[in-house]
């Protein structure tokens, strides 16, 4: 073996010793589930019955399924009207958060607290907020000369966007954490280098924290993305789903189809769907992350 | 200069001022349900959904804080979750970080697919792929034990990710420097990486420690044996086929989220350092 | 020595009848803690059965379907299962997961007659995987302050639908906040479909909804003039039947009879300040006798993968017997075996309401189960709770809500 081949071949192991541990667990009981699951995908199976070859039938059903189509709408919706102003929100406020003032720290746990926060106290605040005959919100807007304000989590235009807004206003404080923790990687030389040459505070934000912090930019659209194409639980709690099938989303049907129906094999095929969609974007961002995100 | 600084003053405190205001605003705005859970943990169940809502109860029933403690084995649970989340938060920040590193920094045959693999898995909802991996868990014998959650939970993808993207902007110069000086990449990972990686090594510690402290669906599935269970499951035995004892429920999820708390505050002060201050120029 | 032997080979076999006597049960429950009946039953077995002992696995009630559903998928080997609903019996019996229990039944000649014809209901293919230990009805639970107060009849045990209508607006009264609503319709489906298929002529698995009208119509009607509360002010501000009734908000209630034994003990804490409570017959469609109701029921099966399936079939034969019943009924809950016997000794329970309207309202001609023993049952409950919702809501017409259940469930049915 030549003296770079043996020298290749050892970094190569110590690169793998680093990623071992993390590998052999992921890969034994994470990924031979998944791999598991996606056989699933080309079988029918009940969990206890012997499984039954039905090759792509699953798939070829899907596109004829009204559920599953009206949840794959309603999850893009969500998905759409959460990611861009979740992002939004959380780096304006760890920018304002990043200052140094008395109080700071109570007000970064303020923010994230709601992450935190029982699942039902949210539902059961943001419904109160939003009751639709004698709630705040709606007074207010009988009061500026709405006529017939809308019913908020009871009507079926207005459910989606009542659960958007509680998905916002619960994860803002999360990602904030993330965008927090990546301002401590620009350089304060840079900020009072600026300032010397007359930078006001917004062209501050523009040219110097946005840019630095697209790494941070970049995981934090890979989340979000990831996580609000899975949104399940706060549906489940503030909407069931309904009313009808309004805020059906994809993971709640992926959840009926195994735990109501028992037909395991639909339910992959369905999540096998989720994730080439996810994966797809995924890779359409880890492409353009080298046209926009910026490393030291 | 001098005429100048005065109402550079002035106009520096109007700007603490207003954002005081904001931050006082947004801040209400946030905490809203916890002052909801606070005044429902102190009111009798049938005026948890009183509408309209009393906010301050005419009678505080304080002794709502002791019944959590007696009906259920609330101080048992209380120790799961937190062994739980002890050994698991350990567990992930040390692979994570390894891993985020190899990935970050070294140069390696299928670095980017299975890089690439471990972000797709992110994808997945664990509700479809949840029962073949139960049945793979109980044929090892591991059902019912603490133990399966921890071996499952002890490694992710989401840690293994966040750490790559903080690792990935640390200055090349700093391991390039450090490897001429003779450092193996062992010693360059725990001599310069992990110092730097402090937020980030924060960050991952409360997401983690939160996750397995609210994670329901987990012990859920896993744990059957009452001297195994946390406090998730703890709040579901207050919810019954017909009814459910909400102002039970909202007193042990407020006490429950003390030690969340102070894991927090702890943690975040790791947010005020910065590679900033160590520098390139060293 | 050979003495020694002989001791010793009567000791090992001594030891090893013994051994086989001692029986361990693995019996899986949902709210252990609030479920007043299940220890003193098991408790009363093991006076009787010292050999016999219990383990007992406890699962919260709203995740037992599921839980269950991923236990026995695994393989577990638990001996006793107790069936919370129809739905996931039908997935168990589909799934070959309970053990056929004929056999049992010939041979301990167990009467199947005196579960009041429910057991119809549960069979597959001839084939009997459960049995019954208790029986929920729908009665109607009345306020009788309410009625004094508006000098209004209290309701009796035997009346149509239009007259409780009738009676339900008389009772009405107050505005805003101080309003007390003559009924109150939780936002369960059943609430507002049951009346629909009391006659018998129809099922709640069907493919033409159209029966449902007349009733959707006459909820619409008091939901619309305020005799009760709106269907999504109570989803929305997750107003439970419980609340408002111990809140003396509302001055009538249909709901199952399970609520009793809660009520008695609620009153007796102070929760529920209406202590002048009745409950008298579910009102029936015109032609209808009374006693006409709908109900479920919940049972006990036996795992196909018990390894001690004579021992378990001995437990659930008690609990489901006259033997479990009597407890039960002692404790205040309805049985699935509902005979004089049983009536008596739940008028007996200490607060329970000693007119002679509510002593009556137990008894029952003919129970409908609530949803019908289909292998698709869960798929249309949900759709049916689906559009139910969106007609209650107003988002659909009554004529296009029913019309999209029938389609949907039709589709259901058809594909396999």
């Amino acid at each position: 073996m030549t003296a770079s081949a043996s020298k290749a071949l050892k970094s190569n192991a110590i690169a793998y010793s680093f990623i071992l541990p993390n590998l052999v667990i992921f890969a034994v009981f994470t990924l031979v589930p998944i791999a598991f699951a996606f056989a699933l995908s080309f079988m029918k199976w009940d969990g206890a019955n012997p499984m039954v070859f039905v090759g792509l039938g699953n798939f070829s059903r899907m596109l004829h399924d009204e559920n599953f189509r009206i949840s794959l709408l309603n999850t893009l919706y969500f998905v759409v009207g959460t990611v861009p102003t979740t992002l939004v929100f959380s780096l304006l406020l760890a920018v304002l958060l990043n200052r140094e003032f008395v109080g700071r720290s109570f007000f970064r746990a303020a923010f994230f607290f709601p992450f935190v926060a029982s699942l039902v106290a949210v539902s059961v605040v943001f419904n109160m907020m939003f009751f639709p005959s004698m709630g705040p919100v709606n007074n207010i807007l009988r009061a500026i000369g709405v006529s017939n304000p809308p019913a908020w989590s009871a009507s079926v235009q207005w459910a989606m966007p009542t659960v958007m807004m509680a998905y916002v206003w619960r994860s803002v404080g999360y990602y904030m954490i993330i965008y927090l923790a990546a301002l401590q990687g620009v350089p304060h030389e840079l900020y009072e280098a600026a300032r010397i040459d007359g930078a006001t505070p917004g062209q501050c934000f523009r040219k110097i924290t946005v840019p630095l912090l697209t790494p941070a930019t970049f995981l934090v659209t890979i989340l979000l993305t990831i996580a609000s194409f899975k949104i399940f639980d706060l549906v489940l709690v503030m909407t069931g789903g309904g009313p009808g099938r309004a805020t059906n989303v994809l993971v709640y049907t992926i959840y009926d189809s195994a735990f109501l129906s028992f037909e395991y094999g639909y339910a992959s095929a369905q999540a096998m769907v989720l994730f080439l969609i996810v994966l797809a974007i995924t890779i359409l961002q880890f492409r353009g992350e080298k046209k926009w995100v910026a490393y030291l | 200069m001098n005429d100048v600084q005065p109402s550079m003053r002035q106009q520096n405190r109007a700007q603490l001022l207003l954002l005081y205001f904001v931050l006082i605003l947004l801040a209400v705005f946030m905490l809203v349900p916890f002052a909801w859970m606070a005044s429902a943990s102190l009111q009798l169940d049938k005026d948890v959904f009183r509408f309209p809502f009393r906010w301050i109860p005419t009678v505080p029933r304080w002794k709502n804080y002791e019944l959590i403690w007696q009906r259920i084995p609330f101080l048992l649970f209380f120790a799961n979750t937190a062994k739980l989340a002890l050994i698991i938060t350990f567990l992930q920040l040390v692979t994570s970080s390894l891993a985020g590193y190899a990935f970050a920094r070294l140069d390696f045959k299928g670095r980017d697919i299975i890089f690439l693999g471990y972000i797709g898995t992110i994808a997945i909802p664990w509700q479809a792929y949840m029962v073949p991996q139960f049945i793979m868990m109980r044929k090892l014998g591991l059902y019912d034990t603490h133990l399966s959650i921890i071996i499952l939970q002890a490694v992710s993808a989401f840690g293994v990710f966040l750490m790559r993207q903080f690792l990935i902007g640390i200055p090349k110069e700093l391991s390039d420097a450090a490897r001429i000086d003779g450092l193996g990449e062992y010693g360059i990972y725990a001599r310069i990486m992990l110092p730097l990686s402090k937020p980030a090594l924060a960050t991952l510690t409360i997401f983690t420690f939160v996750g397995v402290w609210n994670d329901f669906m987990g012990p859920l599935i896993y744990f059957s044996s009452e001297k195994l269970k946390t406090i998730q499951l703890g709040l579901r035995m207050f919810i019954s086929q017909y009814s459910a004892e909400y102002s039970l429920i909202m007193a042990a999820s407020l006490v429950s989220l003390v030690p969340v708390f102070i894991l927090f505050l702890f943690m975040q002060r790791y947010f005020i350092e910065g590679i900033a201050s160590t520098g390139v120029k060293g | 020595m050979k003495k020694l032997c002989i001791i010793a080979a009567l000791m090992i076999v001594a030891l090893s009848i013994s051994a086989a006597d001692k029986v361990k049960l693995k019996f899986v429950v949902w709210d252990l803690n609030q479920t007043t009946y299940i220890q003193p039953v098991i408790d009363a077995y093991k006076a009787a059965h010292p050999n016999v002992d219990f383990e007992l696995i406890n699962i919260p009630a709203n995740d037992y379907d599921q839980k269950i559903a991923v236990m026995l998928a695994g393989g577990d080997d638990s001996d006793i299962i107790s069936v919370k609903d129809i739905p996931s019996y039908a997935g168990m019996v589909a799934k070959n997961q309970l053990e056929p229990l004929n056999a049992y039944v010939t041979k301990s000649k167990v009467d199947l007659a005196q579960y009041s014809g429910v057991i119809d209901q549960i069979v597959v293919d001839k084939k009997l995987y459960a049995l019954p230990f208790r029986s929920d009805v729908w009665i109607m639970y009345y306020n009788k302050d309410a009625f004094d107060k508006m000098k209004v009849g209290y309701p009796t045990n035997d009346m149509t639908w239009e007259q409780y209508a009738a009676l339900a607006r008389k009772v009405s009264n107050g505005e805003g906040v101080d309003r007390i609503y003559g009924s109150h319709y939780h936002i369960w489906r059943s609430t507002w479909q049951l009346p629909a298929v009391q006659d018998g002529k129809n099922s709640i698995i069907s493919t033409d909804y159209s029966f449902m009208k007349p009733y959707y119509e006459m909820v619409i009607a008091m939901q619309k003039d305020k005799t009760i509360m709106d269907y999504a002010s109570l989803k929305v501000g997750n107003i439970h039947y419980s609340g408002v009734f111990y809140n003396g908000q509302i001055a009538m209630l249909p709901m199952g009879s399970w609520f009793i034994g809660t009520l008695i003990a609620k009153t007796k804490d102070g929760t529920n300040t209406q202590k002048n409570w009745g409950i008298v017959k579910y009102p029936h469609p015109a032609g209808v006798p009374a006693g006409t109701t709908a109900g479920t029921i919940t049972s006990l099966a036996i795992n196909a993968k018990s390894a001690n399936k004579a021992a378990a079939w001995d437990f659930v034969k008690y609990f489901s017997g006259p033997e479990g019943a009597t407890i039960l009924a002692k404790l205040g809950t309805l049985p699935a075996i509902r005979n004089q016997a049983v009536l008596d000794a739940i008028k007996k329970v200490e607060g329970f309401p000693q007119d002679k309207n509510s002593g009556e309202a137990l008894a029952t001609k003919t129970v409908r189960l609530e949803l019908p023993n289909h292998p698709k049952a869960a798929d249309i409950d949900k759709i049916l709770s689906q559009e139910h919702e969106l007609i209650v809501t107003g988002s659909e017409s009554i004529d296009q809500g029913l019309a999209n259940m029938s389609k949907r469930v039709k589709e259901t049915l058809a594909a396999q």
